[in-house]
């Protein structure tokens, strides 16, 4: 095969058009495409065609699931609006030109009927040109009994009727013609069509029927028979038995045809649910996802039913409540008991629900409740594929569990991770202003006289710059535990950033000269923020500027980002190596070498923790004059509210 | 003339330590109560110039004692409450309190809010329609407000901030008892109204906005006009 060009022979290019109606079995036709799509290796499209007013809401959600299948099978899907679903299909059609439609054909319900739906066909097909798959959308007509109804005076009228057209006139003209005996084959396939369509019994009495109104016939020589009496009753018996046989071996195909269409059917059914349960996280998405296929397939109502508190039960999805419908009266382990007492496949019942164990290699997670929407016990053959889905549900259940444990055990030791590290800075952090606290107070408490005044001075600076440090260090630690626990929220309002700068540059200079200047345009756009918190962020910066950059100026520069406000804090200082501009924002990290001097390591976590909360993100970089540039940015989403126009508002004279 | 009688209503042994002879060395009359309601009683009875309330009591709510002697007394009320309680501060400061204080503080702060909240009450806003802190100056009557001299322009909504400033001046003001003096019933709840036109008035007054000198931020509770 070569890469260029298309084989001029190949198969034409286009998708494969799925018309899909809202018909419960349409299923089938996403199948069908599915199939063809794979072998043939082309894209296709599932399309639903939603004619106003044709569609119950029922109906609509139906062909809503079967397009999300489709769509979990890899097609594209498409919801159209058309006045007409052949007008809605060529609209598409023209737009996609696929190779290919594949369509539902339904039981025409009357002559009128068949004529439009094939009417509908050919349209399509003429403005197309394109090929239509028709598949049919008929469900498989009920098997007559062996017997079938020996008193159906129809049945045996239109046997005898068949058997006297098919044998009488098309048997007996082709043997004229033809010289052929062909009276005895058209018999037997006369019979064989009876007995599919009635039964063997009204085909045994149309046959009788038919061999005396036919005795005569029979009789002649070269008829069907040349022998006389018994020989003619024993071939006639044995062309009866021909048809028989004949007729069994057809329905067998038939059947097996039919088995090996629906294990198709389950197991694509099974795969869907399969890759929907691998989806979910939480077990209420488990019980949604079983409930709906449940329904969809079964016309049922389902609910997962797991082991409550004091032996009760949780039913799951929690909105939908059948107050008619209760929990089982057994306990979890009564109830596998009873389960696997039974028929390992049948679902235990108690009227109207019936109850499928959820039960998968690490034990039994819950129930399974379901109800029929026509009420009753659940149909035999549908067992298997109930079982497969409950096994398939347990172990969506089984996942989740595991997960969820892993996930606290995680966090478990994330904490105790956290609370060591914790433990261990605070000690620290704590014991070295508390000595020195303690150290100098008792110094200044030696008789009068010990320590020269200037000593005095010194020692009583240092107690309060200490007790400062501790405040700073206790309020630092309060502030990130609420953070972080969501105690403290960001409650936004719009405002200028000048005030909140202004602020936090004036509570810097209560502790001493501030190297702060801040550049901000008079243009600068209002930013939602809360502005304690944001205060609290550009203190922190102006500290670790102040700390680490020396007494060089520090400066704040704001502008309008696109959708954002952008914000960079630079100091003249040492800068950030590359290596730590991530971690100088983990909590306690404080770079090799520092002293504790330079605080704990809780002041950018705070930034960082503020910033998340805000929905905005702060990081560092160098700058081009060689120190620190913290930056950060504030998302604006959306306009400023209007103010009030201030004429309005003017003060009454 | 007696020297000021001071009331403190603390409950915390340490700090009523550092607030007695603190407060006595600086020659004010000092009375110590450690609960609200010993607290109430000993107002009732002595009838001090200023109370210090700690809004973290052990038998009742502070905003609760607060409300109980404002009932009958209008003498200054200093608010000392321990930090991330903005939302008690704000309640105590609409609830007429005169201005708070954040623990941890020190002896200077203190003092210096006492001497603000006792020149208060001995003055009256009617007394002063002419208003002069630094270089700026506000005169109620002719509404005109001038910056060393020069002729402020101020729109209306501006000037009306301004003033509601400065009939509480050096006190701390509550975004919500700004908004109704501006604003009126359609104001409440819109802080970012205030935000925003003080910036403007900031921009107008101050000779750098973001350093305010006159103007100054009491974060998440509200505004002070700065006399000093």
């Amino acid at each position: 095969m070569t890469l260029e060009g298309n084989p001029p022979q190949g198969p034409p290019a286009g998708p494969i058009l799925v018309a899909l109606g809202s018909d419960a079995r349409s299923l089938r036709l996403v199948h069908a495409g599915f199939r063809m799509a794979r072998d043939q290796g082309r894209p296709w499209v599932v399309a639903h065609v939603e004619v106003p007013g044709w569609e119950t809401p029922e109906e609509a959600d139906q062909a809503r699931v079967w397009l999300q299948e489709a769509h979990e099978l890899g097609a594209e899907v498409v919801w159209l609006k058309g006045p007409t679903v052949v007008a809605g299909l060529l609209v598409l059609a023209r737009k996609r030109s696929p190779s290919l439609v594949i369509m539902g054909r339904t039981r025409a319900r009357g002559p009128l009927d068949r004529l439009e739906s094939s009417r509908a066909q050919e349209m399509l097909r003429r403005s197309l040109d394109v090929r239509i798959l028709s598949l049919s959308m008929e469900t498989v007509s009920k098997k007559p009994a062996a017997w079938g109804n020996l008193g159906d005076a129809v049945g045996i009228t239109g046997a005898v009727a068949v058997i006297l057209v098919v044998t009488g006139i098309f048997g007996a003209a082709l043997e004229m013609v033809a010289g052929f005996p062909a009276v005895p084959l058209a018999f037997a396939v006369a019979l064989g069509f009876i007995m599919h369509r009635w039964g063997r019994g009204v085909s045994a009495l149309a046959s009788l029927a038919a061999l005396a109104l036919y005795v005569d016939r029979f009789a002649k020589p070269g008829g069907i028979v040349t022998g006389e009496g018994w020989p003619r009753f024993a071939a006639f018996l044995a062309t009866l038995l021909g048809a028989q046989i004949l007729v069994d071996l057809m329905g067998q195909v038939r059947q097996e045809t039919r088995s090996g269409r629906r294990r198709e059917a389950e197991t694509v059914l099974l795969m869907l649910l399969g890759r929907a349960l691998a989806r979910c996280a939480t077990v209420p998405e488990v019980s949604e996802v079983l409930a709906q296929r449940l329904h969809s397939l079964f016309q049922a109502e389902a609910w997962v039913l797991l082991p409550g508190p004091e032996g009760g039960w949780n039913r799951l999805p929690p909105g939908a409540s059948a107050p008619d419908c209760p929990p089982p009266t057994l306990l979890l382990p009564e109830f596998s008991a009873a389960i696997s007492r039974e028929d390992p496949l049948e679902p235990l019942y108690e009227a109207p629900c019936s109850y499928v164990a959820l039960a998968g290699p690490g034990g039994t997670e819950g129930v399974l409740q379901i109800r029929l929407a026509e009420g009753g016990r659940f149909p035999q053959e549908s067992w298997g594929l109930l079982q497969a889905f409950a096994v398939q549900g347990s172990l969506a259940l089984e996942r989740i569990r595991w997960l969820e444990t892993a996930h606290r055990i995680r966090l478990e030791n994330e904490t105790e991770r956290m609370r060591s590290t914790l433990l261990g800075a605070v000690s620290h952090d704590l014991r070295t202003p508390l000595a020195a606290i303690q150290g100098a107070a008792s110094s200044l408490l030696l008789p009068d006289g010990a320590l020269p005044e200037e000593a005095r001075h010194d020692l009583l600076n240092m107690i309060r710059e200490e007790s400062v440090r501790l405040t700073r260090l206790l309020s630092n630690l309060l502030d990130l535990t609420r953070l972080e626990s969501g105690i403290i929220r960001a409650h936004k309002e719009w405002q200028p950033l000048d005030e909140v700068v202004g602020s936090a540059i004036e509570r810097l200079e209560r502790q001493g000269p501030s190297p702060v200047r801040a550049e901000l345009p008079a243009d600068l756009p209002l930013v939602p923020i809360d502005g304690g918190l944001m205060e609290q962020v550009l203190q922190n910066l102006f500290i670790n500027a102040r700390l680490h950059g020396g007494d060089s100026p520090v400066v704040l520069r704001a502008w309008a980002g696109e959708g954002s406000l952008e914000v960079a804090v630079v100091d003249q200082g040492p800068g950030v190596p590359p290596e730590f501009r991530q971690k100088i924002f983990d909590k306690f990290f404080r770079m090799p070498g520092q002293t504790r001097d330079g605080g704990v390591g809780l002041g950018l976590a705070i930034c960082d923790a503020i910033l998340k909360a805000h929905m905005g993100r702060i990081w560092v970089e160098e700058d081009p004059g060689g120190g620190a540039r913290f930056r950060f940015s504030l998302p604006l989403d959306g306009p400023p509210p209007d103010l009030p126009e201030p004429d309005s508002l003017e003060p009454a004279p | 003339m007696t020297q000021p009688l001071i009331l403190i209503i603390e409950d915390e042994a340490p700090l009523r330590r550092f607030l007695v002879p603190t407060l006595a060395t600086q020659g004010y009359q000092v009375d110590v109560a450690s609960t609200g309601a010993e607290g109430v009683v000993l107002a009732r009875s002595y009838n001090p110039d200023i109370i210090l309330l700690d809004l973290g009591l052990p038998d009742k709510d502070g905003l609760e004692v607060l409300r109980e002697l404002r009932d009958w007394s209008r003498k200054p009320i200093l608010i000392i409450s321990a930090r991330n309680q903005e939302k008690d501060k704000v309640g105590a400061l609409d609830l007429g309190a005169d201005d708070y204080l954040t623990k941890p503080f020190g002896a200077a702060e203190l003092l210096a809010r006492i001497r603000v909240a006792l020149r208060h009450a001995t003055q009256t806003v009617l007394d002063t329609p002419l208003l002069q802190c630094g270089a700026l100056r506000l005169d109620l009557e002719k509404r005109e407000v001038t910056m060393d001299g020069a002729l402020v322009k101020l729109t209306p909504l501006e000037y009306r901030l301004l003033e509601a400033l400065a009939r509480r001046a050096g006190k701390v003001v509550t975004h919500a008892q700004l908004l109704n003096d501006v604003w009126g019933p359609v104001g409440e709840g819109q802080t970012h109204y205030l935000r925003i036109y003080m910036g403007t008035l900031r921009r107008k007054i101050e000779p750098d906005a973001t350093r305010p000198r006159y103007l100054l931020t009491e974060p998440s509770i509200g505004y002070r006009l700065n006399m000093e």
